[in-house]
């Protein structure tokens, strides 16, 4: 709660207090990396030993993995290999996984919108004025457009958005708490998960 | 002509979806290779964030905080070439913070591949005109130590070079520091607000792409950014305001007509429905017996 408080009151003290938990919470995040890189080790070496779906891309991910650790650690970031890895695999997996989800969420769009009821119909007339605003050449033709599909996203879609974050993150407050009470462990590998 | 009717309704309600990806594909390359050049509209939003530029006076002393892994820097490319073609012609002196890993791709990427010529062109060199520091604002705490102790923090670029008798050396603190320019994908570093914005009440212009652009509306309309610029289309909008085409203005063609099939898609997706899906399962449901 004290790092809410600055938002709203300004007590210099209060302040510094909270920038210093906020340090301190970033710091020990930083160590958290450690238990990501034990957990994903773990995880995908039981994939492989008991030849679950998909156990050859677990080798795949634990082989680059390691190399990328190794290479960073051995010889830093401005190594030749290590900028290699980086422009050759990192980066053109990157955008072919970004570019695939155009696809995806094209196709999803495309099947999403029926007009099975009253509300279904509503998303979707919203839906169209949106799509036809940010196509730049309806926006450039019919220009009186704007003011709709300007308040569909600044007050319809900016007050769900508001709400979907309040949820999200008293959810993530909520699961933390679990986390560090113990009740909440397969997340960190150290509980058996559900088979796949 | 009634059977013909059906299978055309048919045909609209079960489709195989991979001929969408076809025709977006095809709809997508063709703007690319051989450009149409449709006319764009310059959005509100977009001339909000050109103002912000142009409060900034040569000289000035900008964060430039390209808190994006390679993917997103696809989307937000546009508008980076632009804005940076901005610094670069006014004189405005930018140090380059990485908040993500991947951002070591992209020094590369953009200025080398990118902006090199024109860097040239205005005589912007590296030391004076500007630094890469490398991946120095990975969380908060880091940010929170620049923006109180810049000279106790940061002592290095990213190659290890000392960075005293430079432009830097004019920062002290947050305060120091005339504008934030933040390029980034979903949250980006929440610490340039709460460490920098609301301490120091230094302005801050966002690239955000598409999918996290509510995010950042909320800040926007919270006054926390000052200039917000949208996407691929907001890059294309921000190449004709500073009248240096470029990739955006290339996109906006592919841009308009991937939008305009989609729109078709839904159409036809709800003709199908209506004409086919639900008079099936109706007749399923009336010959169901009981």
């Amino acid at each position: 709660m004290i790092g809410f408080v600055p938002y709203f009151i300004k007590v210099p003290q209060v302040n510094e207090f909270a920038n210093t938990l906020t340090n301190i919470s970033s710091v020990v995040g930083q160590f958290t990396i450690v238990i990501a890189i034990y957990s994903q080790y773990r995880r995908s070496l039981r994939f492989i030993r008991e030849r679950r779906k998909g156990w050859v891309y677990n080798i795949y991910l634990l082989t680059f993995m390691s190399l990328m650790i190794l290479i960073g650690f051995t010889w830093g970031e401005h190594n030749a290999t290590y900028m290699w890895l980086v422009n050759s695999i990192v980066a053109p997996c990157s955008s072919v996984v970004y570019g695939i989800l155009a696809f995806y969420m094209f196709s999803a769009g495309a099947r999403a919108f029926r007009a099975r009821s009253l509300k279904a119909s509503l998303l979707i007339v919203a839906g169209v004025i949106v799509l036809l605003y940010q196509a730049p050449l309806t926006g450039s033709y019919i220009p009186g457009l704007s003011p709709y599909a300007t308040f569909l996203t600044e007050t319809v879609g900016m007050s769900l958005n508001r709400m979907f974050a309040i949820a999200i993150i008293t959810g993530a407050i909520m699961l933390n708490v679990r986390m560090l009470t113990g009740r909440e462990l397969a997340f960190l590998g150290f509980a058996r998960e559900e088979e796949s | 002509m009634g059977k013909e009717g059906v299978n055309l309704l048919k045909l609209m309600a079960t489709y195989d979806k991979r001929w969408g990806y076809l025709l977006l594909f095809i709809l997508v390359l063709l703007p690319m290779i051989k450009p149409i050049g449709m006319p764009i509209s310059v959005s509100e939003l977009t001339k909000e964030y050109y103002e912000q530029l142009q409060t900034l006076e040569e000289g000035d002393i900008v964060l430039d905080s390209w808190s994006t892994e390679y993917s997103g820097y696809m989307e937000l490319k546009p508008g980076m070439i632009a804005t940076h073609k901005y610094f670069i012609k006014n004189g405005i002196k930018i140090f380059i913070c990485l908040g993500h890993p991947e951002g070591l791709a992209l020094v590369g990427a953009l200025l080398e591949d990118e902006l090199k010529g024109y860097m040239e062109a205005y005589d912007y060199t590296y030391g004076e005109d500007y630094i890469i520091l490398g991946f120095a604002l990975p969380n908060q705490a880091a940010t929170l130590a620049m923006a109180t102790d810049f000279q106790g923090s940061v002592k290095v670029d990213w190659k290890g070079d000392s960075i005293k008798g430079t432009f830097l050396d004019r920062v002290e603190t947050g305060a120091d520091i005339d504008m934030i320019a933040d390029f980034t994908t979903a949250a980006g570093n929440p610490g340039l607000i709460n460490h920098i914005v609301l301490t120091f009440g230094t302005p801050m212009i966002q690239n955000q792409i598409g999918v996290s652009l509510p995010g950042s509306y909320m800040n926007l309309d919270a006054g926390l950014i000052t200039g917000l610029l949208a996407s691929t289309r907001g890059g294309s909008e921000l190449e004709l305001l500073i009248k240096e085409p470029g990739p955006g203005l290339i996109a906006m063609d592919a841009f308009t007509l991937g939008h305009y099939l989609l729109i078709i898609l839904i159409v036809i997706g709800n003709i199908g429905f209506f004409g086919w899906t639900k008079k099936v399962s109706e007749e399923m449901e009336s010959t169901t017996i009981r």
